[in-house]
């Protein structure tokens, strides 16, 4: 079974290379079967691919010991719906996972696309040229299928692994890295076939936004694995591989408002193409940092080979996109310019390089250690401070402006007509910050200004929504009008609550660790915690440990537990945290408890994080504006295709 | 079992990437429909006539729900309406069909 | 850029550059080696040795203080230890172990 799916991807590996080469030389010379057969050449190659994760996940299922990836990532006792998220639970496997995907993704979008011809002949090639990559890899450099006689069992999964997050956490992140591939491949493709009017962009626009939104939601996903099952108190640790897909998803942000400003205006062709392609690269170079070993973060240490063909995948392709944008630069100066500082053009534009600023300044804290090293032969890290310091420089502005930027009118508004919209929400925002003082929120200077501008931006959202409901009569043909508009909106109110939510649980939330004996209390923040006692686990053939039970009082009454878990068989020891979620004082209770060898003293780590779960709830939300955003519209569809139906047939 | 599988797929993957050829093997228009000057410009135009009518369905909206003042509004209206219509004008070989979703917008 | 924001940055080094001139904030990053004796909460804090992950090298006495090392740490493992080095030992204060391996070539050890 390993040689088909050996075979299968050395079938992949030529398709791609087919449709890369064969494709370019069919765009170049203009022959048109030589084109579609490249393109098939492509759907070809999501089969074959399809074929050897589908070889990889039965042997997965069944328990194939002679593959190397079986053996290594389950065992006998590991449950199905795990063994089947082994699948990407290695680096071979993760990358069959990245390649299944560009190329289910490559597929469709060029079949779907296929009338714009001289636009998709092109593409094709862009798309076989780094499916070549991901599938030279798997075949030369980490396979999945390598052999060897079957041992008796397998390694098994780490049991922190073995938890609904992992199921759902890495593949939405792939549908939103690779699915960033799409549109650099259109502008790619729209750059070298000389045409750099708006079709790559709507032909991709629902790619990208689908892409945009599996890659935001997959990150507050982990976060919330973290929160949860990690236990350390927090959600997010500015470490290199959470920067890693951070920094795509501000960068496709940015995008995302950009072309909304080449749409209406022409203008900044080049800012987009540039944003598409850092995009791209930055998910690739996301790959590569976790994988290669090359920084220290909580995913890997110690060096592979990979990230050597990784760095350099991204440097080739860099220098290309570099290298096309130049080459193009005429095609792509605009011919009309800003026609005032306030306007709705210029919000955007402002949102834009706040954006693009804090993606640098996160790559840069990422590639520090990389750069130190090289120059002074120390490495050194960012830490937090750091992080945190540009978050506030630029999180806060675009805060303020996701609030303002709906206001303003296209092409300028008067300073007299913006005073006068801005009345209720400025209104809104200075009571919401007395009210915030009064109740002791001034503790926090950062805190109170992110509570006031989200105050102010709700206020935005809620006037843009009445304003234009009595314009159109009623608030369903409003939002189903201007479908990509209102989602955007309620997108900005998932991320307003984002901001309450991080605010909260760090500006004013309590830590404390105390040290308690059994029957011994401590209160922290309103609660009152008694340790009672040990509960140890029994009657578990898998795990050993015990818990260390509280008695909780005060803003709450109950039982809160947390302890240390041994999986038998694997040396690790789990953190298990107790969380009390309290939805009406809308905060959480977070326990760590940590025993003491050869004492009955628990030293407990107490938590109180104000607000925390708006983080979750704005995720929820985020998809739904995303999907409102997304949802297809027939009227524009159909003016969209007379606009760019070939002139002849 | 494995060896016929493989080849099976081998086989279909050769099949589908030849079904060009396979179709045509004697096409008298090898061509890919590349756009004449005529077309980049008629594009061009298309673009420049849905921009306008796109900026005064904006301005209409943004006036409505007050975020245009009116004399600003006043002034921009005619130059917008200026521009429409000389992109309309510039547009004599449309065909109706898309004229026709043009009136749509406008409304 | 570089030296506006070296104040925020700490030098990350493997236990052969650990030397005494490098005293003062930093983090090292190594393989644990035993003994590891003593408690993190106890004042004389929890003892054990660093050294480099994949070479000979001297070996980094630490003394880490603070909530129990998180679960993976482990003699043998790999981890950064952060923390003030002065008078011949790491004083330690945070300890950073990594995930669960996804995407080392090696089984994780049974």
């Amino acid at each position: 079974m390993a040689d088909l799916g050996r075979a299968a991807l050395v079938v992949s590996l030529g398709l791609a290379v087919y449709a890369l080469v064969a494709g370019g030389y069919a765009a170049h010379f203009g022959r048109r079967r030589l084109a579609g057969s490249a393109r098939n050449a492509l759907v070809a190659c999501f089969g074959s691919t399809l074929v050897a994760a589908v070889v990889l996940a039965a042997a997965l299922v069944r328990h194939d010991f002679s593959f190397v990836y079986v053996a290594s990532h389950t065992n006998r006792t590991l449950p199905k719906i795990y063994a089947l998220t082994a699948f990407w639970g290695g680096q071979e496997g993760s990358l069959l996972l990245w390649l299944l995907v560009l190329s289910g993704y490559g597929a469709l979008a060029v079949v779907l696309n296929r009338r714009l011809q001289d636009l998709v002949t092109w593409v094709v090639p862009v798309i076989g040229g780094i499916a070549t990559f991901f599938a030279f890899v798997l075949v030369a450099v980490a396979s999945p299928f390598d052999t060897q006689t079957a041992p008796v069992d397998g390694a098994g999964l780490t049991p922190s692994l073995q938890n609904p997050y992992m199921v759902a956490h890495p593949p939405m992140l792939y549908l939103g890295y690779v699915g960033l591939a799409v549109p650099f491949a259109f502008a790619a493709g729209a750059m070298l076939s000389g045409r750099t009017d708006e079709r790559w962009i709507v032909a991709t626009r629902r790619w990208t936004l689908a892409a945009w939104m599996f890659l935001g939601f997959g990150q507050i996903l982990g976060a919330h694995w973290a929160y949860v099952e990690v236990g350390w108190g927090g959600y997010y640790a500015w470490d290199p591989v959470e920067n890693a897909a951070l920094m795509p998803w501000l960068a496709a942000t940015a995008f995302l408002h950009s072309v909304m400003i080449q749409e209406r205006k022409g203008m900044l062709k080049v800012w987009n193409m540039v944003l598409v392609a850092l995009a791209f690269e930055l998910s690739v170079f996301g790959t590569f940092l976790t994988r290669s070993g090359v920084v220290n973060s909580i995913h890997s240490f110690s060096k592979s080979p990979i990230g050597g063909w990784f760095l350099a995948f991204v440097v080739i392709s860099s220098l290309f996109s570099l290298g096309l944008i130049l080459w193009r630069l005429p095609l792509l100066k605009a011919r009309t310019k800003l026609e005032s500082a306030i306007s709705r053009e210029a919000a955007f534009l402002y949102n834009n390089l706040l954006l693009v600023a804090l993606c640098l300044t996160v790559l840069w804290g990422v590639l520090f250690p990389i750069v130190t090293q090289l120059v002074t032969g120390e490495t050194r890290t960012m830490g937090r401070p750091y992080y945190d310091f540009f978050l506030r420089a630029f999180g806060l502005p675009l805060l303020l402006l996701m609030g303002i930027g709906p206001l303003i009118a296209w092409r300028k508004t008067s300073v007299r007509a913006l005073a006068k919209t801005l009345v209720w929400p400025v209104a809104t925002s200075v009571v919401t910050g007395i009210v915030l003082v009064v109740i002791g929120s001034g503790s926090s200077s950062p805190g109170l200004i992110a509570y006031t501008f989200s105050a102010f931006v709700l206020g935005t959202i809620g006037l843009e929504l009445v304003r234009g409901t009595r314009a159109t009569g009623s608030l369903l043909t409003l939002v189903a009008r201007n479908r990509r508009r209102y989602g955007g909106y309620v997108v900005h109110a998932a991320i307003v609550l984002l901001a309450i939510g991080i605010a909260g649980s760090s500006a004013y939330g309590t830590n404390r660790e105390v040290k308690l004996r059994p029957g011994q209390s401590a209160s922290v923040a309103g609660y009152t915690l008694t340790y009672t006692g040990v509960d140890p686990i029994r009657n578990d053939p898998n795990r050993t440990g015990e818990y260390a039970v509280l008695n909780v009082t005060g803003h709450w009454q109950g039982t809160l537990r947390s302890g240390s878990i041994t999986y038998t068989g694997f040396q690790e020891t789990d953190r298990d945290v107790g969380i009390k979620t309290d939805w009406l004082r809308a905060e959480d209770l977070y326990v760590i408890a940590d025993f003491q060898n050869g004492s009955n003293v628990v030293f407990f780590d107490v938590l109180v994080k104000p607000l925390v779960n708006l983080i979750w709830v704005a995720a929820i939300i985020f998809v739904i504006g995303s999907l409102i955003a997304l949802w297809p519209d027939a009227r524009e569809q159909r003016r969209l295709a007379t606009r760019f139906a070939p002139a002849h047939g | 079992m494995t060896i016929a599988i493989g080849a099976v797929l081998a086989v279909l993957a050769v099949l589908l990437v030849a079904l060009p050829f396979l179709r045509e093997p004697n096409a008298r228009d090898d061509r890919i429909d590349q756009p004449t000057d005529a077309d980049l410009r008629t594009a061009a135009l298309v673009e420049e006539r849905d921009r306008a009518l796109a900026a005064l369905k904006d301005l209409e909206f943004d006036h409505r729900t007050g975020k245009i003042a009116d004399d600003d509004y006043r002034t921009l209206v005619p130059q917008l309406r200026q521009a429409a219509a000389a992109a309309l004008k510039a547009l004599p070989a449309v065909p109706a069909s898309s004229l026709g979703t043009a009136q749509e917008e406008a409304d | 850029m570089y030296t506006a924001f070296a104040g925020a940055s700490t030098p990350e080094l493997t236990p052969s550059q650990v030397t005494p001139a490098k005293a003062g904030k930093l983090s090292v990053a190594g393989k644990v080696v035993g003994p590891v004796t003593g408690d993190s909460h106890s004042k004389a804090g929890l003892r054990f040795g660093l050294k480099d992950i994949n070479a000979k090298s001297r070996i980094v006495q630490v003394v880490y203080r603070g909530d129990s090392p998180p679960p993976l740490f482990a003699v043998g493992r790999n981890v950064v230890v952060g923390g003030t080095y002065a008078s011949g030992r790491l004083q330690g204060s945070s300890i950073l172990t990594k995930c669960p391996s996804k995407y080392t070539a090696s089984p994780p050890k049974a």
